[in-house]
């Protein structure tokens, strides 16, 4: 059946597992020595920090530093750390003033490693939707994986924080935020205590999509100690669909509202518009005016220092109210 | 009949302008240190080269087989069933770990289903198409349609954590390379070319038809079985390393049956690769490197290859 | 071969049963007992149930219209809305608008995605027109193309204004947020279906060519005319409240010819009835598959749709009434 050709595949299936075999090898070794920065040679004082990929030495306080990263622009902008390199078309509206003055380096996706290159950062920090690229870029120079656990937002937010403080050697200010934010984080959980169950909803174009507590907004219910109206919802990245019913059945005492027509719109008044209708009016939520809404770029920057204070602000004076 | 002088000629032209865009793109704009950008532009040529080799070439296949110069496996709904597949070993190994296992394994398991697939779909159009290949095109593109909507539908049940790793997109992405992908990649390229070029005769014969062939000393059914079989294998080659493109390889072979002085696969095997290479890496080029926007080549080569098939589907008609 | 009395008898049984399941069907509570007794259930059936069904039952039935005319004015087979640019335009526009005039009104969208549909639509009659018609095939492929390179423009706008969310919610139609006040604007379809009622003699007679229908004193070009605005609206206003749901057009018309032969006034009750049934199928199914969550009823038909499809290409060709 299969006689002229066979061997050819066979030869082939034969030479891929060779082939393959190598390129696992290679990858081994790569990944083995990635545990101290591979690539540039770090040169000068280093310092220990703690990275998604285990501790690592990396140089302290380097002056040239590329971030794809949201939410360590955020808290590099908030300890007034400059950054050389970023990707530039990010609709993040607070960090644009730093976005402003950086070189483009590609996407969170698709870094441009030819920019990199030339640039020659000291430092790479990458996260989530970059950690793919680890091996491409920590070629390049030492690069931190900052990616969060995603169980403790909050919480690695914070160590995050910590981190950068010693790396940039601005323990102090990092301190401040520190507490700032840990003190925000205790004064929201307080009067959010026994104030009822919430619901985490996405609008978009007119339709509704619900996240729960294991999605990348799971954080108001298990940080800040929201219970979830519905603890069923699985974590798919675009939340799932939803009717208006569902809000009406779920009858949650209080809103989280993510707008994404906010790129076309001004924010929030759509996604009022669209919630201002009869079945949600019969939650307890409408009722109560607890509504709140999160700003757009909650899940672009989560976990970022600054982008923290203005969710947890939001939610706590929701609640104070 | 030209002169095989001609023939040299035409391949000839095509390489030294190969070769031309090939060190542009190598060292266009380069900043920073030399042999970084060498390595990394050196992966990503090998790896727009393999692709053009991959679907010029079962696109090539693919019209000897069916005689026909306006089809291409994209067309029929071969990459959606590639993809489909992807997301349906996904879905039943989902729990065994099967994101984590390495792109060598998961070809493995995945071209082989792929063939076996696209030999059942192949023989569902042919056998219903009742010779008309307007039937069957159309067949093809819903069965594209429906397995895309699958596609859909099993990645909306599958567990998110694994999405992730599923994640199509409708459009090709040129821009990075998976080294072991690549590796299986040009492994598959030099097997198969030498199994097509010892076919060479073989293939010219089979343009005749089946009849003709059979009556010169063909054995048609099993050729035309190993030809699917390849092209199945080139169009996972390129999916995998890519994603779908629908009507690159049409935009290709029509440019190469306008210009080819002979309709021989000698020649033409030989220019389709050049061809869709030379196609690849100007666009990049001019993309990436001239007007820094990535990720847009493989649109603007959907909409030209949609443009020439319209026109060579309309040029037929009248 | 069934007498279309005895499709429309069918369906006519069909569609209060399968009304009733859509009613029935959804995230929040609701017995039928309490319809008199409670305010909230009264206010839910009148506010989202009612409306919902209402709008599929529109959509349904109008999408299924359009494509027959599309069929019988073109003379062909396979086409429908999806198959001759007149959803992917309708989408540019929408999307031309949004980026342009974020504050326009429904209302507004919906006239700026009409008139590019037509635009659309006009433009795939010009390589209809070089096209000889008794290539049955031929046409609804070169439709399919045309209609996803002015999908490849769409997205490759979308890519460049981060606007792809958006689009999804266009290209993938489904009901999940119909409420009264939110809907209204598909009554609009269902005055289209009722021209096209009215007319449908003249469109039939449109149909055979501009010769016969000069001869019999009907006006071909106004007749080709209003048959692509009726069917540019009706498309417009789907993609503008619910989205894009393919192949209902084609598959449902197919169906009540293959079973009642080719007639267009005699079938046109029997087309809307049956879109309207088989979209409600459709949708009810993606409320059950996940409750309270749902599938995307574009999905689903997307499904259903492209296995029927299938099956009217593979069966062999019927002669046509013409």
């Amino acid at each position: 059946m299969f006689k002229s050709c066979w061997k050819p595949l066979a030869l082939s299936i034969l030479a891929l597992s060779l082939l393959s075999a190598c390129g696992e090898k290679n990858t081994q070794n790569s990944s083995a020595s990635n545990t101290t920065a591979s690539g540039a040679a770090v040169s000068g004082p280093t310092v220990s920090v703690n990275t998604a990929r285990g501790e690592m030495n990396v140089p302290e306080n380097p002056s040239k530093v590329v971030v794809f990263d949201m939410a360590t622009l955020d808290d590099l902008q908030a300890l007034k750390v400059p950054v050389t390199g970023a990707p530039k078309k990010v609709l993040v509206p607070y960090l644009q003033q730093t976005l402003e003055t950086v070189n483009n380096t590609g996407t969170l996706f698709e870094p441009d490693m030819e920019a990199l290159n030339a640039l020659k950062p000291q430092l790479i920090i990458i996260a989530g939707r970059t950690a793919p690229k680890y091996d491409e870029l920590a070629a390049l120079a030492p690069t931190m994986d900052m990616t969060d656990s995603g169980q403790d937002l909050i919480g690695d937010g914070m160590k995050m924080l910590d981190t950068y403080g010693k790396l940039f050697k601005k323990e102090a200010e990092a301190k401040k935020l520190h507490d700032d934010i840990q003190n925000l984080l205790a004064e929201t959980q307080q009067v959010a205590k026994g104030k009822g169950t919430g619901l985490i909803l996405m609008v978009n174009a007119g339709k509704l999509s619900a996240f729960g507590p294991s999605s990348r907004f799971g954080w108001i219910h298990t940080q800040v100690g929201v219970p979830a109206a519905d603890t069923n919802i699985p974590a798919s990245p675009h939340g799932q669909s939803v009717s208006f019913e569902y809000v009406q059945k779920t009858n949650p005492d209080w809103i989280f509202v993510i707008d994404r027509t906010a790129a076309i719109g001004e924010e929030g008044k759509t996604a009022q518009a669209v919630l201002n209708n009869d079945l949600v009016r019969q939650s307890k939520a409408w009722k109560e005016n607890h509504i709140v809404y999160l700003s757009s770029a909650s899940y672009l920057a989560a976990g970022g220092v600054q982008q923290m204070k203005t969710d947890l602000t939001n939610i706590k004076a929701a609640f104070t109210h | 009949m030209p002169s095989p002088r001609s023939g040299a000629r035409f391949l000839g032209v095509l390489g030294i302008l190969l070769i031309i865009a090939s060190i542009l793109f190598m060292t266009y704009g380069v900043k920073g240190s030399w042999d970084f950008v060498l390595q990394l532009r050196g992966k990503k040529l090998l790896m727009l080269l393999t692709v053009a080799y991959a679907v010029g070439v079962s696109t090539l296949l693919f019209q000897t087989l069916t005689h026909n110069p306006i089809l291409t496996p994209g067309l029929l709904g071969y990459d959606s069933l590639y993809l489909l597949l992807q997301t349906l070993t996904l879905f039943i190994f989902g729990a065994v770990g099967y994101a984590s296992i390495g792109a060598f394994t998961k070809f493995t398991i995945e071209a082989p289903l792929m063939m076996a697939a696209s030999l059942l779909l192949f023989r569902t159009l042919t056998r219903n198409s009742n010779g008309d290949l307007a039937r069957l095109i159309l067949t093809g593109t819903i069965f594209g349609v429906m397995f895309r909507s699958f596609n859909s539908l099993l990645q909306r049940l599958i567990d998110p954590t694994l999405f992730t790793v599923a994640q199509t997109s409708y459009f090709a992405q040129f821009t990075s390379v998976n080294v072991s992908m690549l590796m299986i990649g040009i492994t598959v390229m030099l097997i198969s070319t030498i199994w097509i070029w010892r076919m060479r005769y073989q293939l010219d014969v089979m343009m005749l038809g089946r009849n003709a062939s059979i009556a010169l000393g063909i054995n048609y059914p099993r050729l035309s079985r190993n030809i699917l079989l390849w092209i199945a294998l080139l169009v996972s080659v390129s999916t995998a390393l890519v994603g779908p493109v629908s009507f690159f390889g049409l935009l290709i072979c029509a440019l190469v049956n306008a210009c080819t002085p002979s309709m021989t696969h000698r020649l033409r095997i030989p220019a389709a690769f050049l061809m869709a290479a030379l196609i690849l890496v100007c666009g990049q080029l001019i993309f990436e490197h001239v007007l820094g926007m990535q990720g847009v080549l493989s649109v603007v080569i959907e909409f030209c290859g949609g443009l020439v098939f319209l026109w060579l589907a309309l040029k037929r008609q009248s | 071969m069934f007498r279309s009395s005895q499709i429309n008898a069918i369906n006519i049984l069909l569609l209060p049963l399968l009304l009733i399941i859509s009613i029935s069907i959804g995230a929040a509570a609701f017995h039928w007992s309490d319809v008199f007794s409670n305010s909230d259930t009264r206010s839910l059936l009148i506010y989202s149930r009612l409306p919902r069904s209402l709008a599929i039952i529109l959509t349904g039935a109008t999408l299924a219209v359009a494509g027959m005319v599309l069929q019988i004015v073109l003379r062909n087979r396979f086409l429908e809305p999806n198959m001759v640019g007149a959803t992917q335009s309708a989408a540019l526009g929408i999307l031309l608008v949004s980026i342009w005039f974020p504050q326009a009104t429904q209302l507004a969208k919906m006239s700026c995605a009409s008139i590019v549909a037509l635009l659309g639509m006009t433009l795939f009659l010009f390589l209809f027109r070089r096209l000889p018609p008794h290539r049955q095939m031929m046409i609804p492929l070169i439709g399919i193309i045309y209609g996803s390179i002015i999908e490849a423009l769409v997205n490759f706008i979308g890519v460049e204004t981060n606007t792809l969310q958006l689009l999804a919610v266009w290209f993938a139609g489904d009901f999940s947020a119909v409420l009264a006040g939110r809907y209204e604007l598909l009554w609009l379809t269902g005055l289209m279906a009722l021209v096209i009622y009215f007319l449908a003699d003249r469109l039939t007679i449109a149909g055979l060519g501009q010769n016969i229908s000069t001869s019999l004193g009907i006006n071909y070009a106004q007749m080709m005319w209003i048959s692509l605005i009726t069917v540019a609206m009706i498309t417009a206003i789907v993609v503008v409240t619910v989205g894009q749901i393919p192949f209902i057009g084609l598959v449902v018309p197919n169906i009540v010819s293959r079973l009642a032969g080719d007639r267009l006034r005699q079938n046109l009750p029997s087309v809307a009835l049956m879109g309207a049934n088989a979209l409600l199928v459709c949708d009810i199914i993606g409320r059950i598959i996940d409750p309270p969550y749902e599938i995307p009823v574009s999905l689903i038909f997307g499904i259903v749709g492209t296995m029927i499809f299938l099956y009217l290409l593979f069966r062999k060709p019927t002669v046509h009434a013409t």
